[in-house]
């Protein structure tokens, strides 16, 4: 059965504007090799300042103690690890386009995997700085690194915390080196095109030899399977990792079995939901509308739609056990957590999570950018709420009620968010204006040009014989 | 909800507002980010206290290592020099109104650390309370007086000594014409000598006792029904059957120690074939006592009198020859029923229970009732043939006892112009003086005042002199105990401040030139003891006490006709309505009259039963709350007899309603940068016509509202078999009722379990049947274990770092709900959740089973505290010790380490106690004995709730503890296999009122459901 002729009625062209090789590389080069926009440098310096302002109240963080935070006993953790589940969940989506799409022949990914990934990196970048200054001394946070001393002294292999280092930093690096080497065609293109020497040297360096011979494209397109295939289960695997930190625990509220999916399900719910958003201002800033064109974000919308619906479904399943479970605990968790005092931050994220993304069912909505831009929004604002909720609700009302406690945050807490957000920002406008913000070479490979073979006479045909 | 758990029918109530459901908390419900945290600096100033203290510190140093020159003798060792490391203990004695109390002070190359009862002493008997144990920072308080101040200048104590030394011989040649003394009340042989001096040096000098809370009214009570002075003396022990009128002798009366040791004797049970005492209370407020009660009443403090007299009827009903009951017209004319709660059958049942344990009963009242109450309530305990059993008085020797009206005289001297110099020894009468006197203004009228005090304080601004005091452990001085022990206070350390005692000045008062203190007390001694002085002095410096034997008269008799027509008299009972609302003053449990409000551990504290921390407030009803539409921290302007002040109110299950109950104690302005302006100042509402309660106060709601900081925002147990508690019958019925609470599947680890079944194991036992929740164990282990302060601020941010707390849980009608109280530090669980989520193992087991927490290795990730089901862990959100002055950290237990910022701790069974014990045992070459270790929390615990010991020997106290039936694990069934477990409480109602108590409380309950 030929199943090239019922994906070639089903799909639509993945780039628009019938692009040649060269408009391609001409219209992503010229990006960097432009003059800098106004408007970038308007968006860098608002990241910028509030970039510094993150680290100046980190600086004033380890100076005071963070006691300046609205932490307490019972809600000894609060918007740091918020935040580091927040930009962790961030950071899933960039490896999941990138690797399991890849590897799952999902060929609409070239147009936003590069930025997905930057994204990837610089959410685990924000996510990583939260861990290292929650800690109430992070003078000697090294020693939970298993690094050899004098004392014969090892880390307790047993705290879930311990595993989060581990899981993030490979998930990290494996995810940093696959962007590299997805770039180093790119930057071998800019090289070749720099039109000064400092460039020049520069996307040499970074470039590392390439010259696009048939070998090294051998060898370059077997490494990035490879990394693909490692990187696959690293998505599954860091936050199901990260949800262990909640999970081992005996917390009503945290001790739950079904956190590793959730977790999972939930990070690429948000991860996707910032790359849309992303996205939706990058294609219309730099004109990018032919190359991330409304297929893909409809593709998007519907990943989200599934991935909201699983995470609706966690939801409901951790009531439906905590009932089940017949211990009083356990269900008061729960009760208080949709009825308690916190019951607002509850609605907020099941209104965000479960109910916005149902608008997706609807074509019309589905394809409209306005629509989707505030949808994404809402599932950012509902994401960071799912982790508030989780954290703090469980860790306010636990086990004996004389402790039970409200947390509150101060203004560290949300300068630290907002702040997060500016590191955040800042690496990525420095990424877009600096570097190929969509992979050319790949870019290339899917549009119709690339496919010599001219069975049918349509543009769509485009589709390698595999 | 669950069926494994078996609640035997109790019904716990969820949080009070939440059952209130007042529009204030749902808007706490909705609101989203209430009050944003601030900075630890904003609480108490630490930056501006410490730049001020700069010059305490260099004192500090000069203070450094000071031993007393004047010889004092170690307690049971003494070595021939002093062993770096190695602590001495020495018997002294701390004063306090008319009591004394026998203490063994620790100390640390001559600085004492930590203070513990004495156990030969009567009135603390080994054990001690939140006041004794504080005291030892009262002596470290940077806040102290240092100077001699003229007119509020610096001056010092030669200029002084030059002005008395020539008014002097004036004085003695006018026999004393304009001269005074106030002093406070005091019980000790050498003051009560000079005193005697005094007045015959200078007859026609006034001497006047006053204090602001004292026991008054009791020995006018007693003086009036027997006909002589005498002071009396509670046998609890002795008690099947006591009832207390407003006495919250648990805690906020005198000899408070002694009575929670005898009551606690009479009410521990080992099995459920034992017996124990009933207590009934009637109070207005819910006091300490209150909770522990089998039978609470609530009614207003005006009414217990009238309650007594209906007592007293019914009793003589029932067939008790009370002999005066037939006398007093006023009865006659008094309505029982329009008393408040006053219910027939409840005071039936009642008089039917003290007529079936004659002589072994007691009716107590508290120092709040007024002379006729006290004089009632003798004549009850008389005809019931208690006296001489359980309450047993001795003849007032050696003692100043404080009148009310001998203060109103002076006052009165002094605004007539007839005074040219007084003398204030201690006290601080500009602050708690009563308010109608106008002390302020009268002082003003002396030529001379000299204000011997601790502090430069409200009053020693006012006066011409002050003179700094010495703190009870840096001076030499005598007591007598209320049983009539007398004992030497012998200092521990040279004056920190060079301050001087009440003998010092007393002395240069009487004989116009100095002797040292020392040299006055043995002088009194001489006449006391007998044979070999020298010896015998030796003897009473170590043993710490003198007397074996309390000299007790066992009955005073009963002077009938002086009785009744005093009665007669003096009975008042204020009319109860609804509109006329009733003011209470109630001496602090942390701060007393005010004078320990700078001490920052007992600020600390949180209240006992408001869990209240750094602030008064003014205790209402909830049916008051809701008709004066008022939420906690609501500012109400309260007008009584023209007076007014405006404080917060807090709602107070269980208090009577119409009733308002404030706090004494707060609101000072010249206590130290600790205690100034912290909560509000009742004295300015306190009158002498009505120095405990009155009627006719007005209340009005401002508008404003207040933070307070409170330590426990829930209150309600939720359902959960946390405090389990049986009534007698049923644990009679149901032994094994509290193991028997909660079923869980078999419990079983992942991993191999350490079986922890070599050398020692500790464990400890709470038994919740006696703990009263006095927070004397909260203040001891902050004293052992260099627990820091934290300030108020940070206390209402959740982050107070008391290793034990007292839980306090309410449950039953709002209106009037039963409490109980439970002590939660770390349980040493075996299999510690804490341990296994710390990612550099800063939390371990050790082989004894201890939970250790290594602060070194702690990086503060606090995933221990998340992980622990007790919550029991305590962070150090900021450095909270680095601005602590130098010399409160002479206050420092050297064997315990100082903590710094970002790292958890929590409690480690006083692990340094373990090891000195282990170190002598091992030095001794033997194992370690059963007893040989106590806990600072063991060691206080008036009751002797809490043991502690190897729980691997079967014949060790705790482990024998543990066989008992009412043993259990709190959350047990998470397998965490706590160390610490508790022992289930018992009440022992009155059979006779089970039912119609059990159905006004559910009718109650339902009727509130209904109203909300």
């Amino acid at each position: 059965m030929d199943n090239r002729m019922v994906s070639v009625a089903a799909e639509e062209p993945l780039i628009m504007g019938n692009q040649t090789f060269h408009a391609v590389t001409d219209t992503i080069s010229k990006i960097i090799e432009g003059k800098t926009p106004k408007l970038w440098y308007l968006a860098i310096s608002i990241s910028g300042s509030v970039a510094l302002m993150f680290f100046g109240l980190i600086g004033y963080l380890v100076w005071q103690g963070i006691g300046i935070w609205g932490l307490q006993i019972p809600v000894a953790w609060g918007w740091a690890i918020v935040n580091f589940v927040f930009w962790v969940g961030i950071g899933h989506a960039g490896t999941l386009i990138s690797a399991i799409l890849f590897l799952l022949r999902q060929r609409w990914r070239t147009s936003i995997n590069r930025f997905a990934e930057a994204m990837t990196i610089f959410a685990v970048i924000c996510a990583g700085v939260f861990p290292a200054i929650h800690v109430g001394r992070m003078w000697v946070l090294h020693w939970v690194f298993p690094l050899p001393n004098q004392m014969s002294l090892w880390p307790n292999f047993r705290s879930p915390l311990l595993w989060d280092f581990f899981a993030v930093g490979t998930y990290f690096t494996c995810s940093f080196l696959f962007w590299y080497l997805g770039l180093v065609p790119d930057l071998a293109t800019l090289r070749d095109r720099a039109t000064n020497k400092i460039k020049k040297i520069i996307f040499g360096i970074l470039s590392i030899g390439w010259r696009g011979g048939n070998r090294q494209w051998k060898h370059y397109e077997l490494a990035y399977l490879l990394l693909a295939g490692i990187s696959t289960p690293l998505v599954l695997s860091v936050h199901s990792v990260v949800s262990t930190d909640f999970s081992v625990s005996i917390l009503p509220g945290w001790h739950t079995t079904i956190f590793p999916p959730y977790f999972v399900a939930g990070a690429i719910f948000s991860g996707f939901a910032m790359v849309m958003t992303l996205a939706i201002i990058t294609r219309k800033i730099f004109g990018l509308e032919n190359f991330i064109t409304v297929n893909h974000l409809e593709k998007m919308n519907k990943i989200m739609l599934v991935t909201g619906m699983m995470v609706g479904y966690a939801y409901s399943c951790e009531f439906f056990i905590a009932w089940y479970s017949g211990n009083i605990y356990e269900q008061f968790a729960f009760i208080n957590r949709a009825f308690g005092p916190y019951a607002w931050a509850y609605w907020i994220m099941v209104t965000c999570n479960v109910a916005v993304p149902q608008i997706f069912w609807f074509k019309k909505l589905r394809r409209s950018v306005p629509v989707m831009f505030v949808a994404t929004i809402f599932i950012n604002i509902g994401m960071w709420f799912e982790r508030f909720v989780i954290v703090v609700t469980s860790l306010s009302a636990d086990f004996l009620p004389s402790s039970w406690g409200y947390f509150s945050p101060t203004k560290y807490d949300i300068g630290l968010l907002i702040g997060s957000f500016g590191l955040f920002f800042t690496l990525f406008l420095l990424f877009l204006r600096f570097l190929p913000m969509i992979a050319m070479s790949e870019v290339k490979g899917v549009l119709p040009q690339a496919d010599p073979h001219h069975h049918g006479h349509d543009i769509a045909n485009r589709r390698r014989d595999s | 909800m669950s069926k494994n758990i078996n609640l035997n029918g109790k019904e716990y109530w969820r949080s009070l507002d939440q059952l209130a459901d007042t529009p204030q908390f749902r808007e706490f419900l909705q609101r989203e980010f209430p009050q944003g945290a601030s900075e630890f600096d904003n609480g108490m100033k630490r930056r501006d206290f410490i730049a001020l203290l700069s010059a305490s510190m260099a004192l500090a140093s000069l203070a450094g290592c000071r031993r007393p020159v004047e010889k004092i003798i170690p307690y049971v060792i003494a070595p021939e020099e002093i062993v770096p490391g190695v602590s001495l203990h020495y018997a002294t004695t701390m004063p306090l109104g008319n009591s004394a109390y026998g203490l063994i002070v620790e100390s640390h190359e001559g600085r004492p650390t930590k203070i513990e009862g004495n156990p030969a002493h009567p009135s603390t008997k080994g054990r001690s309370n939140a006041h004794i144990q504080a005291s030892v920072l009262g002596l470290y308080d940077p806040g102290r007086s240092g100077d001699v101040l003229f007119k509020r200048e610096k001056s010092d104590w030669s200029r002084f000594l030059s002005s008395w030394e020539a008014d002097y011989g004036d004085y003695i040649t006018s026999k004393g014409e304009g001269l005074a003394v106030l002093s406070e009340s005091f019980s000790s042989p050498s003051l009560a000598r000079l005193a005697e001096l005094f007045r015959k040096k200078f007859p026609r000098a006034k001497w006047v006792t006053y204090e602001p809370v004292s026991d008054e009214n009791i020995y006018e009570g007693t003086r009036i029904a027997s006909g002589k002075g005498c002071q009396h003396i509670y046998n609890l022990d002795k008690c099947r059957v006591i009832l207390s009128l407003e006495s919250d002798f648990l805690q906020n009366e005198s000899e408070n120690i002694a009575n929670s040791a005898g009551f606690a004797d009479g009410r521990r049970v080992e099995s459920e074939k034992d017996e124990m005492n009933r207590l009934y209370i009637v109070e207005s407020g819910y006091s300490l006592t209150g909770g522990m009660a089998d039978h609470r009443l609530r009614t207003q403090s005006g009414q217990i009198g009238g309650f007594a007299a209906a007592l007293m009827l019914e009793l003589e009903s029932q067939g008790l020859r009370i002999d005066i009951a037939d006398s007093p017209d006023r009865f006659k004319s008094l309505d029982f029923n329009a008393i408040p709660g006053y219910d027939k059958e409840w005071v039936a049942a009642l008089a039917r229970d003290l007529m079936a344990n004659k002589g072994r009963s007691l009716v107590l009242a508290g120092r709040s009732q007024s002379p006729a109450v006290h004089a009632i309530v003798y004549a009850i305990n008389h005809a019931l043939g208690n006296i001489g059993r359980t309450a047993v008085y001795r003849p007032i020797k050696d003692s100043a006892i404080s009148s009310r009206d001998n203060l109103i005289d002076l006052v009165g001297l002094m605004n007539m112009g007839r005074l040219s110099t007084l003398f204030i020894l201690g006290g601080n009468p500009v602050y708690d003086a009563p308010a109608d006197l106008g002390f302020e203004t009268a002082i003003k009228k002396v030529e001379h005042t000299i204000h011997l005090s601790g502090f430069a304080d409200e009053t020693s601004k006012r006066v011409e002199w002050h003179i700094p005091r010495s703190h009870y452990l840096e001076s030499w001085g005598d007591a007598v105990s209320v049983d009539g022990v007398r004992s030497v206070i012998q200092p521990m350390i040279q004056p920190l401040y060079g301050g001087r005692g009440s003998l010092d000045l007393l002395h240069l008062i009487v004989n116009g030139n100095e002797v040292s203190a020392h040299d006055i007390v043995r002088e009194t001694w001489q006449g006391i003891l007998k044979g070999d002085f020298e010896k015998s002095w030796e003897r009473v410096l170590h043993d710490g006490i003198y007397d074996q034997k309390s000299s007790s008269v066992s009955d005073p008799g009963l002077d009938r006709r002086g009785l009744a027509s005093y009665i007669n008299r003096h009975l008042v009972i204020p009319e109860s309505s609804v509109d006329n609302l009733e003011i209470i003053f109630r001496p602090s449990p942390n701060l007393f009259d005010g004078r320990f409000a700078n001490n920052g551990w007992l600020q600390e504290l949180p209240d006992s039963m408001t869990k209240l921390s750094w602030d008064n407030a003014a205790l209402i009803s909830m049916k008051m709350a809701r008709k004066f539409d008022l939420a906690n921290g609501d500012m109400v302007e309260l007008d009584y007899d023209g007076r007014k002040l405006e404080l917060p109110i807090w709602i107070m299950p269980g208090q009577a309603d119409n009733s308002i109950t404030l706090t004494l104690g707060y609101g000072r302005i010249a206590a130290g940068q600790v205690g100034d302006n912290v909560g509000f100042n009742a004295y300015k509402l306190r009158t002498s016509k009505a120095p405990y309660f009155g009627s006719g106060l007005l209340i009005r709601k401002t508008g404003a509202v207040y933070k307070l900081a409170t330590t426990q925002d829930h209150s309600s147990m939720e359902g959960r078999p946390l405090v389990r508690e049986a009534s007698l019958e049923h644990y009679r019925e149901e032994p094994n009722f509290a193991p028997e609470m909660v079923e869980s599947p078999p419990l079983k680890s992942l991993w191999a379990e350490h079986k922890y079944d070599e050398g020692n194991q500790w464990g400890m036992t709470i038994d919740l049947n006696v703990c009263t929740g006095c927070n004397a164990c909260t203040i001891a282990c902050q004293s052992e274990n260099n627990i820091p302060i934290v300030g108020k601020e940070q206390v209402s941010h959740g982050r107070e770092m008391h290793w034990i707390r007292l839980d306090r849980y309410f449950e039953g009608d709002i209106d009037d709900p039963s409490v109980v109280h439970q002590p939660v530090g770390c349980q040493h669980c075996e299999m510690a959740p804490c341990e296994q989520v710390c990612p550099v193992a800063a939390t371990v087991h050790d082989k004894e089973g201890l939970n250790t927490m290594v602060y070194n290795r702690c990086v503060g990730t606090r995933y221990c505290s998340n992980n622990c089901p007790y919550k029991v862990r305590r962070f150090n959100f900021f450095n909270f010790t680095k601005d602590t002055p130098e010399v409160t950290k002479m206050a420092q237990n050297p064997d315990v380490t100082v903590r710094s910022r970002g790292v958890m701790e929590k409690c480690t069974y006083c692990v340094q106690r373990i090891s000195e014990a282990r170190i002598k045992s091992k030095a001794e070459n033997r194992e370690i004995a059963d007893g040989d270790i106590v806990t600072a929390c063991q060691q206080s615990c008036p009751t002797g709730a809490i043991v502690f010991g190897n729980v691997n020997d079967s014949g060790s106290t705790v482990s024998k503890m543990k066989n008992q039936n009412r043993n259990y694990g709190l959350l047990a069934e998470f397998n965490t296999r706590p160390r610490t477990s508790f022992l289930a409480k018992i009440r022992n109602p009155n059979p006779e009122l089970i039912s119609s108590d059990e159905g006004n409380k559910i009718e109650n309950l339902e009727r509130e459901k209904k109203q909300s």
